[in-house]
């Protein structure tokens, strides 16, 4: 078995944040004992509404926070031994906003060029070959390297976000939202372009989204986080076939696909996602649940693993 | 019987710096009483452009013509700017995307809701707040007399959606017209934003017009619907026909583009639109959609690319006939 090109072991974030004047600090944990392991060639999709945790998961694995507890290996290498450079030679992330992302001053070649540059991998004269090629394999004209940002579309900003990710051949490219900021008719060449990523250069992505459309299309295996906990996870077709945690299922029954015959989900979930500065007790789950009985209030639910799946509740079964 | 709003003809003009942009070119439609009339497209296609025309919204350095806009039997087309003050917040109201950008910060939920009625009625303060608290517990808020004196940050997202939706039932508007409502939520919300829309909007008989990009919202929710595209309505319909038959190549392409649960194939790619939509500046001729098409014909890049209808609620715009179309319909 696959030891895993990433391993997330009990990783936890706390922030602290101020409770107003002389009140002193609270903390939030925005990011709670997660634990995981994303085989070489594999797609993660790490899915959850927003403020569960995801976006902290991802600065955590690409170095830009520091872990609070826990680690993450890359490679069988702890985080907390590398350097940024060491990171990012590794991972590299590509982001939601390709409005955002790119710096309007600069070209696109010397966008594109940039990790090369930063981590003094090759010359002058290698850059611009790479840099070339890169954009060649993304879908770019290469003519374009001497054109700035806004000169490019939607699309084309994020192809020049897929390859400067992609450019220093790292082993994970942690993608944030990648098509949210996208036109429909855009995010199906990106979905095909990060297919064709994959399969031309073995890399292994985590795929970060709240469109379980987009998940269910890319990833083999699922995460799905509340409140700074992965609640289930295992591989993506039964995970979406079979979900095993209340959460789960809410989230996959108000998926709306365009189906005229089919009329508004009816959604359980009548409580508000909670303040994660006051957790609540117990299951973290437990007030917008359907299933929740007495022990869920006082008693959190350990992760209970079954045939490479994890369920983290008291009482797991289909909806 | 008379349609709740008839556009005919509608045109918005945007003056830019490289050229007038066409913003609206030629829309017409029609929305029922009781009816969700949704207009769907990519950023940019006119959708929202469209609404706020209506609204007579539009910003400074746009221009607006129309053959017709009829609002309840009524001529809006040249109305004073007085008439569409009286008219707008309290016989046709608009729901934005992002609800803290509509919610004024510095006032009380309570303030802004009442403002609505005593702008538009005669009612005492009282009355106004009788009617808030009402409308909040409609709109499924617990708590809602002391929910009045709160303010907008103090509320999550899908709670100031829904003052949103409180505010714009102030008045009992005949038409309600709702710009990506539910996407700035999280998906779990989204639906019940949706629901709450659809459950008021019936139970009131009020018109809407949902304006969105995603063809799931749209085939939930929806009774009819115009597909848009660079400016133009390129076709129109029953949610059951548009979905079941598309006829413009845009929209199967559209269709075709998204992943979907259950009927595309994990890991498979996906059909897309090759290109980029174009700005419809300047001298626009023949079909817009016809660099980008798979069907394009040099005919299409002449004159006379009209709107086609086949009943007065179906219609597309391609010289292509749909027994031509070489796929019968999207699967």
């Amino acid at each position: 078995m696959n030891a895993g090109i990433l391993r997330v072991e009990n990783a936890a974030k706390v922030y602290r944040v101020s409770a107003g004047m002389f009140r002193g600090g609270l903390d939030l944990h925005a990011v709670s004992d997660v634990s995981f392991r994303v085989g070489e060639g594999e797609v993660l999709g790490l899915v959850g509404e927003s403020g569960c945790g995801k976006t902290t998961m991802a600065k955590l694995i690409l170095g830009l926070e520091a872990l609070t507890r826990g680690n993450i290996f890359l490679e069988g290498r702890s985080v907390r031994k590398m350097g940024h450079r060491e990171i990012a030679r590794r991972v590299q992330p590509i982001f939601q906003d390709p409005y955002a992302s790119l710096n309007p001053r600069k070209s696109i070649g010397a966008i594109i060029s940039l990790p090369l540059r930063a981590l003094g991998m090759g010359n002058r004269g290698e850059w611009d070959e790479k840099v070339r090629e890169i954009m060649n394999l993304v879908g770019l004209p290469p003519r374009l390297r001497h054109n700035y940002p806004n000169q490019l579309s939607g699309g084309q900003r994020q192809r020049v976000a897929v390859a400067r990710a992609l450019i220093m051949r790292p082993r994970i490219v942690l993608c944030d939202e990648p098509t949210s900021a996208l036109d429909v008719s855009v995010q199906a060449q990106i979905l095909n372009l990060l297919i064709d990523m994959r399969e031309a250069m073995g890399v292994t992505y985590i795929l970060i989204s709240h469109d379980l459309a987009v998940v269910e299309h890319l990833a083999t295996s699922v995460a799905v986080m509340y409140l700074g906990r992965i609640v289930e996870s295992g591989p993506a077709a039964e995970i979406f076939r079979h979900p095993l945690h209340p959460y789960t299922q809410t989230l996959l029954a108000s998926v709306l696909t365009p189906d005229p015959r089919k009329g508004l989900p009816k959604v359980s979930l009548d409580a508000e996602y909670p303040n994660p500065i006051r957790m609540p007790p117990g299951c973290s789950f437990h007030p917008r649940c359907p299933r929740a009985q007495e022990i869920c209030r006082s008693q959190r639910p350990e992760a209970r693993e079954d045939g490479g799946r994890r369920v983290a509740c008291h009482f797991p079964g289909p909806a | 019987m008379t349609a709740l709003l008839e556009v005919e003809g509608l045109r918005v003009d945007l003056s830019l710096p490289a050229g007038v942009l066409h913003a609206v070119q030629d829309v017409s439609f029609h929305v029922e009483k009781g009816e969700t009339f949704s207009l769907v497209g990519e950023s940019g296609c006119g959708k929202t452009m469209t609404a706020l025309a209506v609204m007579g919204l539009l910003p400074r350095s746009a221009t607006r013509s129309a053959e017709r806009i009829l609002f309840e039997g009524e001529d809006i087309t040249h109305a004073h700017e007085r008439r569409m003050t009286a008219i707008r917040g309290a016989r046709m109201t608009m729901i934005f995307q992002e609800p803290m950008t509509s919610l004024d910060p510095c006032y009380t939920i309570g303030d802004q809701l009442e403002e609505v009625l005593l702008e538009h009625r005669r009612v005492s303060r009282r009355e106004a707040r009788e009617r808030a608290v009402f409308l909040l517990e409609k709109v499924g808020i617990t708590a809602a007399a002391s929910r009045l004196k709160q303010y907008p940050h103090q509320l999550s997202g899908g709670l100031r959606q829904r003052v949103m939706i409180a505010m714009s039932l102030m008045c009992g508007p005949s038409l309600i017209i709702a710009d990506e409502p539910t996407t700035a939520l999280d998906v779990t919300i989204q639906a019940q934003i949706l629901s709450l829309l659809v459950s008021v909007q019936k139970e009131y008989e009020t018109g809407m017009i949902l304006i969105t990009h995603d063809l799931g919202v749209v085939a939930r929710t929806a009774d009819r619907l115009a597909v848009m595209y660079c400016g133009q309505v390129v076709e129109t319909g029953t949610v059951a026909e548009v979905f079941t038959r598309p006829l413009h190549p845009y929209t199967r392409g559209l269709m075709r583009c998204i992943p979907i649960p259950g009927k595309t194939r994990p890991g498979q790619k996906l059909d897309t639109i090759p290109g980029i939509v174009p700005t419809p500046i300047g001298d626009l001729r023949g079909c817009l959609f016809r660099n980008r098409c798979p069907h394009a014909r040099p005919a299409c890049a002449g004159e006379g690319i009209e709107e086609v209808r086949l009943t007065p609620g179906r219609s597309y715009r391609c010289i292509l006939q749909p027994e031509e179309n070489p796929e019968k319909a999207a699967a």
